[in-house]
């Protein structure tokens, strides 16, 4: 009985020992500052060995700083009661959309003062800037790069279906004709939306925008207009007439991606930036890939919807480890951008790891700064950067638009029901659908002022 | 009703013997039978076939011609990775551990709960009974949003139990149906065995620990039962509680890694994660059943 | 208050109190015990677990439902206003008819289905061990595996199991999930295939329950196979036939897991169930979580749900003889 009751008492004591672990771990009293900062989930071994050794060098450079990794995503429903719960990490990021909802309640920490010493605090791109500043100026969130939608292509499909790689569609009609030929020449779905998880609205808002639209005046919801029912009955055509979008509709960002690198979609619009998880998540093929400039309306209001993504800490965070965080963040996401040492090591080490090295992104400072560390890294670009020139040498051209900024998720969400539904019937009544989407986004505008 | 009457009764359903022996019945029986035993072939066992086999076919072979058998050959390294890139082994892991810790709270739970309303029977035990039964009709949607709350800041305690295991093992315990489970066979059993052991000098531990726990198997493998299959079931709790990614069980790291995991090795990974249920029924077979059985016996 | 020894059992045993065994009695055995030491050391696991996890947030969620929360600052005393807006919600209307399509439809397939398959199964004479365990595999099945794999089966393309299945038959390919119209068909399907071994397990031991004299009186009387199932078999197995009815909507009604991870709620909210509409307040909605609104409709499901168990006992009461 005894023995029993000893028994009885070790398996308690394992499994709460079992149970703390698993708990908050206190952080050892080594004298240095440790802070938790994220790491994407799902990566390759490379890239995480890619990760570590700037954890390494970072340590180096500063020796009472002792850095941990989390693998942590940010969601937007879950992150208030993370917050609550303590179980963010310190330095962590954000999407353009997200990050000034994010400041204006408070929810990251107010680093504005170690902001502003930082030195190139000025020179940011003031449009970009603005998406992690508070009202007063001050810059809470710092941004880390920036991206304009870009329309990629399957290159391999392309050649399959007898069109030219090298001269991938410039009109939104070309972008149907080709479509329609990719899925009859090849079986596969010509062109392909995001549809879910807020995604929809967003890809829909890029084309209504393409077409020289607005989903709101900076006050009201302006869902019904010309330009939106272009691109629905565009949708509706490529969908239903030329059957050219394939079988499946239900995607998000994460899994349109993944059916693309797979070789099944012909073209699809997302952020310009995507090739790095397409072929580090996904395994893209790189002779696969093009990239070019999504189509603009002749109009003046017809413009390229920008993002980006912040870097923000955690307001759990002592005001040593917030210190310590902003140095992190210098040193790990800024210094690639403005120091040629640190250019080059980024580079190098991504090269190395064979980590994708000259996606393209938007300048986050000024065109002049983005050039002058595209020479700096030249000789590790790793990208098919030939593949991306439609791009590259035409998305500086174009206006670049920000994110609405009311209730942008929510509005989104209203939209995700139209783009789905146009999708999925056949006869969608397109009016009813946007007169019920504009009462929705209004009412989600409303409630959210 | 005689003695071969009785032998031959216990024997029969429905159709008693003479209905066997006219041939319409017989062979319709057989038809029927027969249908029946294809239907739940194909649909019981075809779709985990299915998966074995595409867990072993590279993922283009599974998209294009999804019905064939290995038209490539076997692909083993889907298993392999799944278990080691993928890091099955340390989700599954972490399902195992989630069930071991809820088993074994709700088994104190009930047991001793059970024990002292049925054996001990305290002043206010149609009080508390009442209450533990009254939780059994609130759906369980009520609880999701303030235990989530509650989990965040619990009572007394300093700090959230937000990505610790303690969030999932001790909500699992407060099942009034266990309690009710055990309760009722504490009821049952024979109080001479309680009063001679009492007799003999035996307080209510020692009674509960010598005396009425031996003698409770069979219901313990039943708790037991259900309590895994819960444990093993559950997805929107641990989805809820356990953010940080290390943490996560079987069920709630599954969809996610569908996101960044290819094809086949997904597969891969869903067989192995199937493999230990279906393993465990196969060989516990008896008591999945009785316990299924049971269940509805007591519902009912 | 008696006396109460709290040394250790094992080490002194009883021996103050040999009297109370002889003592006849309403009260248990162990009458010293009620309310002493050891009982509640007996009760606390579970007053605690019940306490904390269950009464208290049952509790909690009823506050809840009348105050804002954000979980930063306190919460605020709001009145009815979050049931006004679950209310005034459109997607709560979508909601509920989603899920009452689903439990109608769950109904239609997972209620007689098992029934017919558990009488067919009673009668087996060999082999009812194999039966029972091909119809029961698909419940052992983890309901995440089973949900994953099928939503590899329902892909719309020509290239997707069912529709190369199909194909054999001639039968076009179809959307299923993607498809408004099926969708929630194609969802039951899956839950029907995974709970309903369950169900026949129930009622197959509840059939080998049945008393065969009754049967031989039957046939004595000249009934013939139909009449006795109609007669007997059915009537005695009317109290589970009830239970499991009221289980299966109760249930149902809080379906999550297959419009989670199927659909997310689409195509265009055709899935989008009131167990998903609650999870959304509460753990999509980016302002922080709408707690209040979430415990509103919680508390307002399950109050539909007990009105509807109560009325049904009621209703049965007089159907059902015992």
């Amino acid at each position: 009985m005894l023995t029993s009751r000893k028994a009885a008492a070790a398996l308690t004591a394992a499994l709460t020992a079992a149970g703390l672990t698993a708990c908050s771990d206190d952080e050892p009293d080594d004298g240095r500052t440790h802070i938790t900062v994220t790491i994407d989930a799902g990566l390759e071994q490379d890239a995480i060995d890619a990760f570590n050794t700037r954890i390494e060098q970072f340590e180096d450079a500063n020796p009472d700083i002792a850095v941990e990794t989390q693998e942590y995503t940010w969601t937007a429903g879950t992150f208030t009661a993370q917050l609550a719960g303590g179980t963010l990490p310190d330095v962590f990021v954000v999407p353009f959309t997200d990050g000034r909802g994010l400041i204006e309640r408070g929810q990251i920490a107010d680093i504005g003062d170690l902001t502003a010493a930082l030195p190139y605090r000025e020179d940011y791109n003031p449009n970009i800037a603005a998406a992690g500043e508070d009202p007063e100026g001050d810059m809470w969130a710092i941004p880390i790069s920036a991206y304009g939608q870009g329309l990629h292509y399957n290159r391999t499909l392309f050649e399959a279906a007898g069109l030219d790689p090298d001269a991938p569609p410039t009109t939104w009609a070309e972008i149907r004709a080709a479509a329609a030929t990719i899925s009859e020449e090849t079986g596969e779905a010509g062109y392909a939306v995001m549809t879910n998880d807020n995604t929809g609205g967003w890809i829909l808002t890029t084309v209504v925008n393409a077409l020289g639209g607005r989903t709101d005046d900076g006050t009201a919801a302006t869902i019904d207009t010309p330009q939106m029912r272009e691109a629905l009955a565009d949708l509706q055509a490529m969908r239903w007439d030329d059957a050219s979008m394939g079988d499946n509709f239900l995607y998000d960002w994460g899994t349109i991606n993944q059916e693309f690198a797979s070789g099944r979609i012909g073209m699809y619009v997302s952020g310009g930036g995507n090739y790095g998880n397409l072929f580090t998540q996904n395994a893209l093929n790189p002779d696969d890939y093009g990239l070019t400039v999504l189509p603009l309306a002749d109009s003046p209001d017809a413009g390229v919807l920008g993002g980006g993504t912040l870097s923000a800490v955690s307001p759990n965070a002592e005001a040593a480890e917030q210190d310590a965080a902003v140095k992190w963040i210098d040193f790990y996401y800024m210094e690639k951008l403005t120091v040629q040492e640190a250019a080059v090591a980024d580079a190098e080490v991504k090269a190395e790891t064979g980590q994708p090295v000259g996606a393209p992104e938007l300048p986050v400072f000024d065109k002049a700064t983005y050039d002058e560390v595209q020479t700096w890294i030249a000789e590790y670009v790793n990208v098919p950067v030939d593949q991306m020139a439609p791009y590259t040498s035409q998305v500086f051209d174009q206006p670049l638009l920000n994110e609405p900024v009311h209730a942008t998720q929510e509005v989104y969400a209203v939209l995700d029901t139209v783009v789905q539904t146009v999708l999925t019937e056949e006869d969608a009544d397109v009016d009813a659908l946007l007169a019920q989407a504009q009462a929705d986004a209004q009412a989600a505008i409303d409630a959210a002022a | 009703m005689n003695a071969t009457g009785r032998s031959s009764a216990a024997d029969r359903g429905l159709l008693a013997p003479t209905d066997r022996k006219r041939p319409s019945v017989r062979w319709s029986t057989r038809l029927a039978h027969g249908a029946l035993l294809a239907v739940l072939a194909v649909a019981g066992l075809g779709p985990m076939l299915w998966l074995l086999k595409a867990a072993t076919t590279p993922t283009q072979d599974t998209l294009r011609t999804p019905m064939s058998l290995w038209p490539n050959g076997f692909d083993f390294a889907n298993l392999v990775e799944a278990w080691t890139r993928v890091e099955i082994d340390k989700y599954f892991l972490n399902t195992i551990a989630l069930a071991a810790g809820s088993w074994a709270v709700q088994l104190l739970v009930a047991a001793t709960g059970g024990y002292a309303l049925a054996v001990l029977r305290p002043r206010l035990g149609r009080l508390i009974s009442g209450a533990v039964l009254a939780t059994l009709f609130v759906p369980s949607v009520v609880l999701l949003v303030p235990l989530y709350l509650t989990v965040l800041d619990p009572p007394l305690i300093g700090t959230s139990m937000l990505n610790t295991f303690w969030a999932v093992w001790l909500p699992a315990g407060a099942s009034a149906f266990n309690v009710l489970l055990m309760q009722r066979f504490f009821a049952n059993l024979p109080r001479e065995i309680f009063e001679a052991a009492r007799v003999d000098g035996a307080g209510p531990y020692r009674l509960f620990w010598s005396i009425v726990l031996p003698m409770s198997r069979p219901i313990i493998g039943v708790v037991s039962v259900f309590a895994v299959i819960a444990s093993w079931k559950d997805f929107l709790w641990p989805m809820l509680v356990l953010p940080d990614p290390d943490l996560q069980p079987l069920s709630v790291r599954l969809p996610i890694l569908q996101q960044f995991v290819e094809l086949d090795v997904f597969l891969a990974a869903l067989a192995i994660s199937s493999l230990i249920p279906i393993a465990l029924f196969l060989v516990f077979q008896r008591m999945f059943l009785s316990g299924a059985s049971l269940g509805g016996a007591v519902k009912g | 208050m008696t006396s109460t020894d709290t040394r250790p059992a094992g080490v002194t045993g009883d021996r103050a109190r040999p009297r109370t065994a002889a003592r006849p009695g309403r009260r248990g055995p162990l009458a010293r015990a009620r309310g002493g030491l050891p009982t509640l050391v007996f009760l606390a696991p579970m007053l605690i677990v019940f306490g904390a996890f269950s009464w208290l947030p049952i509790g909690r969620a009823v506050v809840m439902s009348f105050q804002r929360t954000n979980l930063v600052a306190d919460p605020v005393w709001v009145g009815f206003a979050n049931f006004q807006q679950v209310f005034a919600d459109p997607q709560l209307w979508t909601a509920v008819q989603n899920t009452a399509y689903f439990a109608v439809l769950a109904l239609l397939f997972g209620y007689p289905i098992p029934l017919v398959a558990a009488i067919l199964m009673s009668e087996v004479r060999r082999f009812r061990g194999l039966f029972s365990a091909l119809a029961y595999l698909p419940v052992v099945v983890p309901p995440v595996v089973a949900v994953l794999l099928w939503k590899l089966f329902y892909d719309a393309g020509e290239d997707g199991v069912f529709n190369t299945v199909l194909g054999w038959a001639g039968l076009g390919p179809y959307a299923w999930l993607q498809d408004a119209d099926i969708v929630m068909p194609s969802l039951v399907l899956e839950a029907t295939w995974a709970a309903a071994g369950g169900t026949v397990i129930i009622y197959l031991a509840a059939l080998t329950g049945v008393d065969p004299s009754l049967y031989e009186a039957a046939e004595i009387d000249g009934a013939g196979v139909w009449r006795k199932l109609w007669h007997i078999t059915l009537p005695q197995l009317r109290g589970i036939l009830l239970v499991t009815f009221i289980l299966q909507i109760i249930g149902t009604a809080q379906v999550f897991l297959e419009p989670f991870l199927f659909t997310d709620g689409g195509p265009a909210n055709r899935t989008l169930t009131l167990l998903l509409l609650i999870y959304r307040y509460a753990f999509t909605n980016s302002l922080g979580g709408d707690y209040g609104a979430a415990a509103a409709l919680s508390l307002l499901l399950a109050l539909v749900l007990t009105a509807f168990s109560v009325l049904y006992f009621r209703l049965t009461r007089s159907w059902s003889g015992s």
